[in-house]
């Protein structure tokens, strides 16, 4: 998707300038990324207004390679009378560091193979949108939170907020990309007086890319009543082994301690405990992911990325399999490894055929994690240790809201218990999970 | 709009930061205030106060209790050390103005990059949306603000080349691989910002301030029998260039490798209730989430946190005194002004174990009818400000040390944590110890590794029975506090404390079970 026009030939004017400036001041290979975003956000409370903010910003961030040297710098300032003294500048301190030969621009070779497609990313209509029918918006999501959570609430913060984002690539070894994306976001989260001193707060946001593709503004707004008058009550039990259900919302919080060893950058530092796991299992068999970035409209969809590789599809890991490392030009050439793109787009794991609500009724004792708080992921080792919010069930009876428990285990042994994925992907994200079942976990409370 | 002087600006500092560097230890006693505060965006950017008048006019044109300006000259560098080689150079410009109207609890809020007039009174238009009403007039002149300064810097103390801090970087990675044979990655670093604000309010304040941020790091891996460990250490705060002393980076490079050895012969502690005792110091950090934050005073105007009904109220055993600090001298959360011109000042919040007080911004402190604490803290020009935390402690009580051990009998003690987590209705809290031991028989044993604490930060409040008298502060620089999106430097501290009772999170259940 190519930019608005005036738009497009303002940063390609720039870039042209930049690069030819740059290697003027004694750098012939660089790349330069300008960008702006215009976004507004609307929230309220207590049936009024209680933030308003609007601007406008940008940026232009230059990555300059001078004899196997580098040095990056970002400014808001796009006037030439002052990149004119910024680009030698950045020059001189990429002569000062430390040679380090695989610090270059990508190959060129690497940057052909873009998808023509259109991914549909930019809502023509978002200029349309008024500052009344943005307040009307957030005031409908505060009126259906407030309305459903009823006696039980002490406050309600509902918002909108919308953007527009713009961007023109540019390297000066023949890499040109340019983006344009709309997005839109509403919600809310509320807190709700429990027993005692206890007010539990929940929250529901959603984000698209096109407006209309936004769920009902009052299913959004009872839905963060919903899950907030389920944390009523939370309480710890028994430390206890159980099976244990990651809402669809939460599993890219656990999934991130995989994703961040299959980084190269971290193997090539010896922080990943994937190192030497590639075409191994390392999950169970229902453990397959894959990074999509051609989905239309979706969040995390994309044509290249950092490096300017066009982005591809692909899978990361099948049945369970780890099939791909995520390998970025820098660090691939450092490992002496074939560059593949080093960060994702969109994920997806196949959803499964049975609802949460029958799955849980099949599991005798169990327990749904719907939020987590603190917490770490190891990846030199795969240890994580994470604190979990949920609900415990047994044959499909609500036992009892659960707070201040803690989950912990080894990602290599963790991803292993996987026994199945419910049918509710998350589409209001870029990792499209559906809710996972994991047998045999530890959960630490009393 | 006069150009910005960046080729100037860097120009300087590569001189000054040359004479810097032949004087590493410069003594306190030479210590300067970095320069003349006043008029820096006059003499830079051309802000007069006849254009700030302007602006607050148009933030007031139809009406609100009052508006402010945020105007914000930031340089930030950072070079980074991989493979041996301080071979990564990043940094970045951040220029504009935040303008501000509030009328009650609510804001608008425009910002701009751009110090041009017209674009300034456009984000002055955004902002006076909030309002519909006639316009609040302004204060006719403009009084400077004098404050403290708790950062006292060398003079030109921003004038530090990128070479002169290479040999910096470098010689943490060597302290690192001279400390043990076991390492198999370093990578180091440098990073520092200088930020220029100055703050104007329509009730005819005008607050300059130059704010000087930074750290040295070390992480290393470590291997051992085919088994790896990391570690990250880091020191820094509001500091020039003459903290980074040979002392100093020893002080990173050890402490990264000896946590990292440490973690080999490390075990997983029953998971559970126990008692748990925690260090001084950076553990700290549990005061900051789990009590500090439910104690900003937005939380409770809005009655969303646990403390809303417990001003003047028991919170603690006696002898519990809480204090936010932003006076401490070149700590990360020090501040001379806060980012809505009140100057730093020194806060109790618990003393003796009463609530006395919320942390304040503006709005909360005309909510409740009192003075700012000076805690309205920003990121940024793009965020407005909010009641934040600066320099978080408990004062140290009268045990040793080694009798607050004692007393816990069987538990763990927590040296350092990280990741931590609060909900602030809840009070609930998570944190993970990355470095911590045993304690069996009121002696600390095994070192133990990869689990969380948790408890509610209420009832951990109640639940300290005991206090040494040996407070430990934090002297971190990278640390950064989040709250809604916006990141802010603070630190904290505390003395060794005994808490009866938390949540140990592991693999390992009572009884040994797995």
């Amino acid at each position: 998707m190519s930019l608005h026009k005036d738009q497009q030939q303002e940063f390609q004017e720039l870039a042209a300038w930049v690069i030819d400036q740059t290697a003027k001041a004694g750098a012939k290979d660089c790349r330069v990324n300008i960008s702006k975003r215009r976004f507004v956000e609307i929230n309220y409370r207590d049936r009024k207004p209680e933030v308003i903010k609007e601007a406008t910003t940008q940026g232009l961030y230059l990555e300059v390679f001078v004899d196997k040297r580098f040095a990056g710098r970002s400014t808001p300032d796009f006037r030439k009378s002052t990149l004119s003294t910024f680009i030698p500048d950045l020059i001189d301190n990429a002569r000062i560091m430390e040679e380090d030969p695989f610090r270059t621009l990508p190959d060129p070779k690497y940057y052909a193979g873009r998808t023509t497609a259109d991914l549909d990313l930019f809502d023509y209509k978002k200029d349309l949108l008024t500052p009344e029918e943005r307040h009307e918006m957030a005031k409908t999501v505060e009126n259906s939170c407030l309305n459903r959570g009823g006696s039980k609430v002490i406050s309600v913060e509902a918002g909108e907020y919308d953007d527009t984002y713009e961007e023109y690539v540019r390297s000066s070894n023949g890499f040109i990309g340019s983006n344009r994306t709309t997005e839109f976001w509403i919600g809310a989260s509320m807190t709700a007086q429990d027993e005692g001193d206890r007010k539990p707060a929940g929250y529901h946001w959603v984000g698209c890319r096109y407006r209309n593709d936004l769920p009902s503004f009052q299913d959004v707004g009872a839905q963060a009543a919903i899950r907030t008058l389920d944390l009523m009550g939370g309480k710890k039990i028994q430390t206890e082994t159980l099976p244990v259900i990651i809402e669809n919302r939460g599993v890219m919080r656990l999934f991130r301690g995989l994703l961040g060893a299959m980084s190269a950058g971290n193997i090539q530092q010896k922080r990943s405990f994937l190192a030497d796991k590639k075409g191994q299992q390392v999950g169970s068999k229902l453990l397959s992911v894959q990074d999509d970035p051609y989905l239309v409209r979706a969040l995390g969809s994309k044509y290249y990325d950092g490096d300017g590789f066009p982005a591809k599809k692909r899978d990361l890991l099948k049945e369970g399999v780890l099939n791909e490392f995520l390998v970025d030009w820098y660090y691939g050439r450092k490992l002496d490894w074939e560059p593949n793109s080093g960060s994702i787009s969109n994920l997806i794991i196949p959803p499964g055929t049975r609802s949460l609500e029958t799955i849980i009724k099949d599991l005798g004792r169990c327990m749904l994690i719907t939020d987590f708080i603190g917490g770490n992921s190891n990846s030199t080792t795969g240890d994580f240790s994470v604190g979990i919010i949920g609900k415990l069930f047994d044959k499909g009876e609500f036992v009892q809201n659960v707070a201040e428990m803690n989950m912990a285990d080894n990602h290599l042994k963790f991803w292993n218990k996987l026994i199945e994925a419910a049918n509710d992907p998350w589409i209001y994200s870029q990792a499209r999970f559906p809710s996972l079942v994991f047998d045999g976990v530890v959960v630490a409370g009393i | 709009m006069k150009p910005i002087p960046r080729r100037k600006f860097l120009q300087d500092t590569a001189m000054a930061g040359g004479a810097l560097f032949l004087l590493p230890n410069l003594e306190a006693g030479r210590m300067l205030t970095a320069e003349p505060t006043g008029n820096y965006f006059l003499r830079e950017f051309g802000i007069d106060e006849t254009l700030c008048q302007k602006l607050l006019a148009k933030a007031l044109s139809k009406g609100g209790d009052f508006a402010d300006l945020y105007f914000e000259f930031n340089v930030s560098n950072y070079l980074g050390l991989e493979d041996g080689k301080v071979n990564q150079s990043y940094g970045d410009i951040g220029l504009g103005v935040g303008i501000r109207t509030v009328k009650g609890d609510q804001i608008g809020y425009g910002f701009t990059q751009e110090l041009t007039e017209a674009s300034m009174m456009s984000a002055a238009t955004t902002a006076s949306t909030l309002c519909n009403m006639s316009a609040t007039p302004t204060a006719g002149t403009f009084n400077r603000l004098k404050t403290g300064n708790y950062y006292p810097v060398a003079a030109d103390f921003d004038g530090i080349p990128a070479k002169a801090k290479l040999p910096i970087v470098q010689s943490i990675n060597e302290k690192c691989f001279a400390a043990s044979k076991e390492l198999v990655k370093v990578s180091a670093g440098f990073s520092n910002s200088v930020k220029r604000v100055m703050i104007v309010t329509s009730d005819g304040v005008i607050a300059e301030d130059i704010i000087p941020s930074g750290f040295v790091y070390a992480s290393v891996v470590a291997e051992r029998n085919g088994r790896r460990e990391q570690s990250f250490w880091n020191l820094g705060g509001r500091r020039d260039f003459s903290y980074y002393t040979d002392a100093l980076l020893n002080q990173v490079a050890t402490k990264a490798v000896n946590n990292a050895l440490t973690l080999f012969d490390a075990i997983q502690p029953p998971a559970g209730e126990m008692p748990v005792v925690l260090g001084p110091g950076v553990t700290g950090i549990l005061l900051h989430e789990a009590i500090g934050h439910g104690m900003e005073a937005d939380f409770n105007r809005k009655k969303i946190s646990t403390y809303s009904t417990m001003l003047g109220k028991k919170v603690a055993e006696p002898f519990v005194t809480i204090i936010d600090d932003g006076t401490n001298m070149n700590l990360a959360g020090s501040i001379n002004v806060d980012d809505e011109g009140v100057p730093g000042k020194k806060t109790t919040l618990v003393e003796n174990g009463i609530l006395t007080s919320y942390i304040h911004d503006k709005i909360s402190a005309r909510h409740y009818g009192i003075e700012p604490t000076g805690n309205g803290r920003r990121q940024d020009f793009q965020n407005y400000p909010m009641p934040r935390m600066r320099n978080t402690y408990m004062l140290g009580g009268t045990s040793d040390p080694e009798d607050v051990i004692k007393a816990a009998g069987n538990g763990i003690y927590v040296e350092d944590v990280s990741n931590g987590q609060v909900k602030i209705g809840e009070g609930d809290f998570a944190f993970y110890v990355s470095q911590g031991r045993l304690i069996e028989n009121g002696k600390l044993t095994k070192p133990i590794k990869d689990v969380n604490i948790m408890g509610n930060g209420p009832r951990m409040l109640t639940n300290i029975t005991m206090i040494a008298k040996d407070l430990g502060m934090y002297y971190g620089g990278a640390g950064q506090c989040g709250k809604n999106g916006q990141g802010v430097p603070v630190s904290f501290g505390l003395p060794t404390c005994l808490v009866k009772s938390l949540t140990v999170g592991g693999t390992q259940q009572k009884g040994g079970q797995s």
